[in-house]
């Protein structure tokens, strides 16, 4: 039945600005809010050694003041006008939005405008931001268990250092960003021509676009910035790596595979592959691990997508008694199983159930929309991706998840991270044997923070793959 | 900075609004069946979605108190095993659906949600019917779910928030049952099959529930369907239970929780404050707005922006059915744990002292009628509006009167409840972090700071 489900059509509608502002509306009149987002092409990949966080930690600079707004001026509008806000940074973008009252859309417009085009910084606000952000990462990796494993683990996936290192940063890189630093990066990356805005909400399409004209048109385009080069080395090196967690209470191990980029081919079979292996209870190591070998307490994991190499990644705490190596094993067994048999026919449906149950609860919100509108355009030149792009992954046939699951999940390219709870691997007299894998070759770096993943263990899911301005407040 | 071009005079000041464009809130109906299980049902044709919650008026709060965490392991266990489906096929048919199916418990609440396109509501309301009213709480099930609560309750001692929200409970609450926030290892030992069938039946009573539907659903539909599935299910009324009274407190004592090597102090300031149906709700709400509720807020303002210390620092106001606590919350970094505590005490004083400024209670104002509708854009947030107004009782318009409300509250009223429950004199401080370095920093601001000990009653 869900064959003659059609997905309610989000209109669109495109133009681009004389400087190159490339813009998309789409009108919802539902609830009288609308949702303004700006997306940046630039994030932690764009980062030069030495500087890693600095994607991140100039993100915190745009809500620092502009010519016609003071400092945390952002914060006050937005908030005093019943709106909503954040940043956030990824590997892939940086990005700005809010969602307000409809008839709200001019003050978001002008905001947005303003720090694109006269971003306003003092030492003091730098040092200020530098302190904040370094708060940000004691409290969302330095102070956590797991979350710095996470991010070694990405450093073990990753050859090339764009792609390896996190968007958190080090402190000590932390540290070294100057004022000079900031404006260049103004210059070079926030330039219209390298943004997309989009608009979504209760809104009159006319009137809109007058503002954005207003607001935006004026602003001078830059030179387009080089892409980066995210291309990593072809290998069949498998890495592993024991890392001892100052504060986990349990074991915990990591599994990380390379895979091919979002929107081709072997991504979308490698999606659903990953979907059928561990998207909640009725998953195939959920089922095995969790139920019928009860040896792990919880298991979750997903893909990080990216325009270049992403990544699969497992993360699973074994019960006592329970090794490893007999857990990786489990999951071996399983991705060969699908290699060998594909999914059965339930879970085909399910398959499409699911995309379509996503797609459709979505969209309820202007916001999801504003992003996505956003990320297909910055990304891919088309915000028709948003009504267009499910098909491509209903249509992933069982021998495309077979062969994909052979290629990539099969193959020695992955990395294992084993998680020791430090207190309890100080009295233990060696460390875990490595698995099946080989050693890394990766050299510590005594005195950087290592890598990290997110979770709050057992019943939270990973860590966040990007870090955000403020986090949400509670709300009454 | 890259201001070559000359500055555009329209862009000195922030433009003026557009004009404002109407909310029409969705009709919520409530109905009732012939056991007296209340339907509430939102007919939303947007988009090709449905979204189900039963709730209960009763959660954590109501475990016995030899048995703190019945209430969860009973309600997790809703989706492990039916009279006609096992924990695999329950998980198997609901993906099959593409739909969720999910219950949990906070302290006052049970609720047991589902979410589907509406192509499967039919189905996905058996499912929630069944799990709801027919688990059998297997042996084998029960047994793994009681060896996976043991790993968690060691797995969640590595988390700073856990350790300072069990710290608080505790010490906020007393004899309280809102002090337990956690089973411990000899109630979970103790869990019983036959404790959990007895529970579920002393609890889950349609007298005690209401049903909410929205979405893309006909009323008439879903009130003949929920009768089907729900009309036959009896049990006994459940009683509002009488708790202890959380202890009065008469001074500020700081109440350390150590964690060598932590990165960070997680501070709280909390005092005891309102139940959720209080006369002082609106104007505690605008206060919280003003002192710390979100990123322009008075303490973020104070210890973010200008100082540095911290990533975030918020107040939440926490009004339950029993009893409510206000708190001021922020992770600092260990060097500034008791300069931090100064700025949180000096905002305390401030509030208390000085009338809020005419602009703090316009802006405190637009904020919460402006944020209002954004909420009401999905089904999920809906519902959580629905829930929260028929879990407490509050009037049949509160949506409809919501923002008149907020809009009724005065700079004098602000003041008031700021002096009646931002009691800085009275506080409780927690502190999670490294004892050796944040002990001295504390001691000035606390007539005395007591190491919490988690194992000790």
């Amino acid at each position: 039945m869900s064959s003659t489900l059609t997905l309610p059509h989000v209109p669109v509608e495109q133009f681009t600005l004389v400087n190159g502002l490339r813009v998309v509306f789409s009108e919802d009149h539902s609830v009288p809010v609308v949702s303004v987002a700006v997306f940046y092409d630039v994030g932690s990949r764009n980062e030069r050694e030495g500087r890693t966080g600095f994607a991140h930690l100039f993100e915190h600079m745009m809500f620092q003041g502009s010519e016609n707004v003071p400092k945390a001026g952002h914060f006050q509008y937005i908030f005093n006008n019943g709106g909503t806000m954040n940043g956030t940074t990824s590997s892939e973008r940086t990005n700005y939005f809010e969602t307000l009252p409809a008839s709200q859309l001019p003050l978001a417009l002008w905001l947005e405008s303003d720090r694109m085009r006269s971003l306003k910084v003092t030492q003091e606000n730098l040092d200020n931001q530098r302190d904040a952000v370094k708060e940000e990462k004691r409290l969302n990796y330095d102070n956590r268990p797991y979350s710095n494993a996470f991010l070694r683990l990405n450093e073990l996936v990753y050859r090339n250092p764009a792609n390896a290192h996190s968007t958190i940063g080090s402190m000590e890189d932390l540290d070294d960003a100057t004022i000079e630093d900031v404006r260049e990066f103004f210059r070079v990356y926030y330039a219209p021509n390298n943004a997309v805005l989009t608009v979504v909400g209760d809104f009159d399409p006319a009137e809109a676009r007058a503002l954005v004209e207003r607001y935006f048109a004026s602003i001078p385009a830059q030179p387009r910035p080089a892409p980066p080069d995210v291309s990593e080395p072809p290998e069949v090196a498998a890495r592993y790596e024991l890392y001892r967690d100052p504060f986990a209470q349990l074991p915990a191990l990591m599994l990380g595979w390379k895979v091919p980029p979002r929107r081709t081919p072997d991504f979308y079979a490698l999606s659903s592959a990953s979907d059928l292996l561990l998207d909640g209870d009725s998953s195939r190591l959920y089922q095995r691990l969790v139920k019928g070998e009860e040896s792990v307490v919880a298991i979750q994991g997903g893909l990080g997508e990216r325009r270049g190499p992403s990544t699969l990644y497992v993360f699973a705490i074994p019960k006592p008694g329970h090794t490893t190596e007999e857990i990786r094993a489990t999951i071996r067994e399983e991705v060969e199983r699908l290699a060998a048999e594909g999914p059965t026919a339930g879970e085909t449906e399910k398959l499409r159930n699911t995309l379509l149950n996503d797609a459709v609860r979505g969209r309820q919100s202007t916001l999801y929309r504003a992003q996505r509108l956003a990320e297909f355009t910055l990304y891919d030149g088309d915000p028709h991706l948003l009504n267009t792009e499910l098909e491509r992954y209903l249509a992933v046939t069982p021998e495309a998840i077979k062969a994909a699951v052979g290629r990539y999940l099969l193959t020695d390219n992955h990395s294992l991270m084993e998680v020791a709870p430090a207190h309890a691997a100080e009295s233990a007299e060696e460390e875990p044997a490595p698995a099946a894998a080989e050693p890394a070759g990766e050299p510590d770096q005594p005195g950087s923070p290592p890598p990290q993943i997110p979770p709050k263990p057992p019943a939270e899911p990973p860590p966040a793959t990007q870090t955000e301005t403020v986090t949400e407040s509670s709300r009454q | 900075m890259m201001s070559e071009q000359l500055t555009e005079d329209f862009r000195r000041e922030p433009p003026t609004p557009l004009a404002p464009r109407p909310l029409n809130l969705p009709a919520a109906r409530e109905a009732t069946l012939s056991n007296g299980l209340g339907v509430v049902v939102v007919e939303q044709e947007r988009l090709p979605l449905v979204s189900f919650r039963l709730a209960f008026r009763s959660g954590d709060s109501s475990d016995p108190r030899e048995l703190p965490g019945l209430t969860d392991i009973l309600t997790s266990m809703l989706v492990e095993g039916t009279e006609t489906r096992n924990s695999r096929q329950i998980a198997e048919e609901t993906a099959r659906y593409g739909a969720t199916l999910n219950a949990g418990a906070s302290s006052d609440q049970t609720t047991v949600a589902a979410s589907t396109l509406s192509a499967y509501t039919d189905e996905v309301f058996e499912l929630l019917a069944d799990a709801t009213l027919r688990p059998t709480f297997p042996e084998d099930e029960l047994a793994l779910a009681k060896d996976n609560a043991q790993q968690n309750l060691i797995a969640q001692r590595a988390q700073p928030s856990f350790l300072a929200s069990e710290a608080l409970a505790r010490v906020l609450f007393g004899e309280h049952p809102y002090a337990v926030v956690s089973p411990t290892p000899e109630s979970i030992d103790a869990m019983a099959r036959d404790r959990l069938l007895e529970f579920h039946r002393a609890k889950f009573s349609p007298s005690n529930a209401v049903l909410f539907v929205v979405g893309d659903v006909r009323r008439d539909a879903v009130l003949a369907r929920a009768e089907q599935l729900f009309g036959a299910w009896t049990a006994p009324a459940v009683e509002e239970p009488h708790f202890p009274a959380p202890p009065a407190r008469g001074e500020r004592v700081a109440y350390l929780v150590n964690r060598p090597g932590s990165a960070q102090s997680n501070i709280i300031v909390a005092n005891l404050a309102i139940r959720r149906t209080h006369p002082d709700y609106f104007p505690f709400l605008v206060m919280h707005t003003i002192l710390g509720a979100n990123a322009s807020a008075r303490l973020f303002m104070n210890l973010r922006e200008e100082k540095g210390y911290t990533y975030g620092a918020y107040t939440q106001l926490d009004a339950r059915r029993h009893a409510g606590s206000f708190r001021a919350t922020a992770e600092v970094r260990t060097a500034v744990t008791g300069a931090s505590l100064k700025e949180m005490f000096y905002e305390y004083e401030r509030i208390r002292a000085e009338d809020v400024s005419e602009k703090e209670l316009t802006d405190a104002k637009a904020y919460l009628t402006g944020v209002f509708p954004i909420r009401l854009e999905t089904q999920e947030g809906l519902v959580d509006q629905l829930v929260q107004q028929r879990m407490h009782g509050l009037p049949d318009d509160y949506l409809e009167t919501y923002r008149d409300n907020v809009q009724r509250v005065t700079r004098e009223e602000v003041r008031r409840v700021a002096n009646l429950y931002v009691t800085p004199e009275r506080a409780a401080i927690v502190v999670v972090g490294d004892a050796a370095e944040v002990r001295e920093q504390i001691a000035p601001y606390a007539a005395r700071v007591e190491d919490f000990d988690a194992g000790k009653k």
